[in-house]
């Protein structure tokens, strides 16, 4: 695995820039204290709107806060909520996956149905409607953001498990009197998740994109959070002022294509099959 | 060898992209005399379907309406009371319950003369259509009509603001003549029964300075010259009226000399064209006022229902920082009553703000370490400023104080709206919009009015403010009003469950070949006041 990893750094430049971006974008967020020059959300309206400038390298805001601070700050709430909606939303799913896989017969078409109902609404509008519902916050977002996303998760689960517990150690651990729940966590899970590893990868890029996409609609976290999405939105009033929204948009933009690539890259280390299919 | 080719093609689309942006620019005076004399284009906004003026509501419809009709009153000047127009005299009747109205002498487009059955027909006709603007007929009880010149309205109730009711759009005076023949109807039935808004939607009946002459919803309209106008016209021959609201597309055609007046300019696109030759640009403040609410229901309010608490945040509030976030033009009323209105005491002094008194008064309510509250804002926006701008300002200066501000969105749709009528919302920054443009509508704020109850405020906890409510009601003399009004802003400046924050301003640009060219409350722009420099 180690040295595959070594082959694939060497190899696919794409990939090896997708890890130096999250790098570059994690660190940010850790470090924001200490690399910030300005609190995120104290305002000063004597610099409104200013330019780029030695001061504020990406310029100020409407209310005079740095947009270089509310950036770092800011990826902080993308990527984690990237993240935890990724691994909440991949745990949840490929277990409900697994067990509709497994179990199979009509507890398996009553479990695939409901999450095909799930996923028949559109995504977008689904998300926005529990946000509105439940108020916009961090969290509720990120909730929304998972309730729409496991139900892929489960399906694709529920695939490889249907061709998994084919295999014979599974009928050889049947015959040796293992137990259903022993054997789908000893058995058939970890023979499973390297496919929904490789999705949870490719997810991560789409997953913050989508909680940009609802904070620019006004359903992420309450202002004055510095949260991208909302920055951009924010900014789209001052069209002529591209520093406003331009900024966020561009770590929005390296973000979700640096998580990306990764997943790209994580699609051919791990199944290289599959990647040619697509 | 490909790559080239492709590059070399791409480049020549953007020079060709480049040179009809160009072309746009230097077209120059589209607009400027053609053979049919004086022809003035404009540009507004959106959001209406129908020039029949019994059914006009929205902001821009008064344009053409008070173009090409004319109303009873009118109001000749921004921030005047209302003045006669087709009416020559009037007066109220003792009890204040009947007003009565001799005619001047006009004439329609069509050649009929003005006479009392016309108004009578068209308010009747406002009323009983029961469309959107009805509600502004809700003190005339009935209209008697005893000579053709002469026209009484009986009252259900005293109105001082009845005067500038009549200036209304819906108000305006159709050609009875012309309407009935046309489908028109007032009586009982007409919200079934009357059937000329079409016809009302393809020319106008009204005997103001213009008709109009084509309506394309959502595209054009085009008035031109009433041959038969009474009074004396200006110099503009016709009127192309666009309907464009994209206010980036205004400025460009502004600045490139495709219209004349832009209308809808946000903060950031009259920045743009401040300054340019040829160009004139005009910065007022609305009547849109931005207020914030301190729920009186100490259930709801939290400490904010405490008046010492409302005072502080009053004090602490930096007016002039919100005047400079909301833009040029924005101005903070003195009181309740925004600027601009008959009656108005002016602008409250920005150096009001004073964070020391502040937290002094926070002291004395019992809160000298600060409190932690929620700040409910939803998602509409105020003349293009969003709500929670104003909540992200209010929230730093209350910071100031020591008061915790957690801003809670919440959309109109789901609850706010709800919740911001039934009076159960504790704190928020909100915004109101007037129905027609008189001080009254201002009275609402009032203890135990409708809005005043939405801050948790009965008529109880403040009898004496709640009084002066019937009488500004009941004064039908201009002084008399003022004076009433004036007490009633003194009697809020730091009293209440409000704060009004900021009066949002609208922005205007228009060719300086043009003259009398003025930000208008309820006209938008007077059209009728436009003169082409010689």
């Amino acid at each position: 695995m180690l040295r595959s990893l070594e082959r694939l750094f060497r190899s696919n430049y794409l990939f090896t820039l997708g890890v130096l971006i999250c790098i570059f974008w994690i660190l940010m967020a850790i470090l924001a204290p200490v690399i910030a020059p300005y609190d995120p959300i104290v305002q000063d309206l004597s610099v409104m709107l200013q330019p780029p400038s030695k001061e504020h390298i990406f310029g100020t805001d409407n209310f005079g806060r740095d947009i270089f601070s509310r950036v770092i700050y800011g990826g902080r709430y993308s990527l984690l909520a990237g993240c935890l909606t990724v691994i909440i939303a991949g745990a949840l799913g490929s277990l409900y996956g697994a067990i509709a896989g497994y179990v199979g017969g009509k507890v398996d078409n009553v479990m695939m149905r409901f999450s095909e109902m799930v996923l028949s609404f559109p995504s977008l509008i689904l998300a926005m409607l529990i946000n509105s519902v439940m108020g916009s916050s961090l969290f509720n977002t990120m909730f929304a953001l998972v309730i729409v996303a496991w139900p892929t998760y489960a399906r694709l689960m529920r695939s490889v498990v249907l061709s998994v517990k084919e295999n014979e150690y599974i009928a050889a651990a049947e015959v040796l009197g293992a137990s259903r729940m022993r054997i789908l966590i000893k058995e058939i899970i970890p023979n499973s998740i390297s496919s929904v590893l490789i999705m949870a990868t490719t997810d991560l890029g789409n997953q913050i994109l989508m909680f940009s996409t609802l904070s620019f609609l006004g359903l992420g976290s309450a202002p004055p959070t510095p949260e991208w999405g909302m920055m951009v939105s924010e900014g789209v009033d001052y069209f002529n002022k591209f520093w406003v929204a331009g900024f966020p948009g561009l770590a929005i933009f390296t973000m979700a294509i640096g998580a990306n690539f990764i997943g790209d890259g994580m699609r051919d280390l791990l199944d290289p099959k599959l990647r040619k299919q697509f | 060898m490909k790559k080239r080719i492709l590059a070399l093609l791409l480049a020549g689309v953007m020079a060709l992209g480049l040179c009809a942006c160009g072309g746009g620019a230097d077209e120059g005076e589209a607009s400027a005399p053609a053979e049919g004399g004086n022809v003035v284009a404009i540009a507004m906004g959106s959001g209406f379907d129908t020039m029949d003026p019994g059914y006009c509501y929205e902001k821009y419809p008064a344009l053409v309406i008070n173009a090409c009709y004319e109303t009873l009153f009118k109001f000749y000047s921004n921030d005047g009371a209302a003045e006669p127009c087709l009416a020559e005299t009037y007066a109220f009747s003792e009890d204040n319950m009947t007003l009565t109205i001799t005619l001047r002498d006009s004439t329609f487009a069509s050649g009929n003369p003005v006479t009392s059955e016309d108004v009578k027909f068209s308010l009747e006709r406002v009323k009983n259509l029961k469309g959107n603007p009805s509600f502004i007929t809700d003190t005339i009880a009935s209209i008697d009509t005893p000579d053709e010149k002469t026209v009484v309205l009986n009252l259900t109730q005293p109105d001082s603001a009845i005067l500038s009711k009549l200036t209304y759009s819906a108000m305006a005076i159709l050609d009875s003549k012309v309407v009935i023949e046309n489908g028109g109807t007032c009586a009982e039935d007409a919200s079934t029964a009357d059937t000329a808004q079409s016809y009302l939607d393809s020319t106008s009946a009204g005997s103001g300075m213009y008709v109009m002459t084509s309506y394309k919803p959502d595209e054009e309209i085009v008035m031109e010259k009433n041959p038969n106008y009474s009074g004396e016209a200006t110099n503009v021959d016709k009127y192309v009226i666009k309907i464009q609201p994209d206010a980036n597309t205004q400025m460009m055609t502004l600045a490139g000399g495709d219209i004349d007046i832009a209308m809808n300019l946000t903060k950031d696109t009259f920045a743009e064209v401040q300054g340019k030759d040829g160009i004139v640009t005009e910065a007022v403040a609305s009547k849109t006022v931005s207020f914030l609410l301190m729920n009186m229901n100490e259930q709801y309010g939290g400490p904010v229902s405490d008046p010492l608490v409302q005072q502080a945040i009053r004090k602490a509030v930096d007016y002039a920082g919100i005047q400079a976030i909301c833009g040029e033009g924005t101005t903070t009323p003195y009181s309740l009553i925004q600027t601009g209105f008959m009656g108005a005491k002016g602008e409250r002094s920005t150096d009001y703000t004073n964070v020391e008194e502040a937290k002094a008064l926070l002291a004395e309510a019992g809160y000298a370490d600060g409190f932690e509250i929620d700040l409910t804002v939803c998602d509409l926006a105020m003349e293009g400023i969003l709500l929670s701008d104003l909540a992200q300002k209010v929230k730093d200066d209350l910071a100031q104080i020591g008061i915790t501000v957690n801003i809670v969105p919440q959309p109109w749709a789901a609850g706010y709206g709800d919740a911001y009528r039934d009076g159960t919302i504790g704190f928020t920054v909100m915004y109101w919009g007037i129905d027609y443009n008189d001080p009254n509508v201002q009275l609402e704020f009032m203890p135990g009015a409708s809005v005043g109850l939405r801050a948790g405020w009965t008529a109880e906890m403040d009898p004496d403010l709640a009084a002066l409510y019937n009488q500004a009601m009941e004064a039908t003399d201009n002084d008399a009003r003022t004076a009433i009004l004036e007490q009633i802003q003194d009697g809020m400046y730091e009293n209440g469950p409000f704060v009004m924050i900021a009066q949002a301003p609208v922005y205007l640009g228009y060719n300086d070949r043009l003259t009398g060219v003025e930000i208008s409350d309820p006209y938008v722009v007077d059209v009728t006041l436009i003169n082409v420099a010689e």
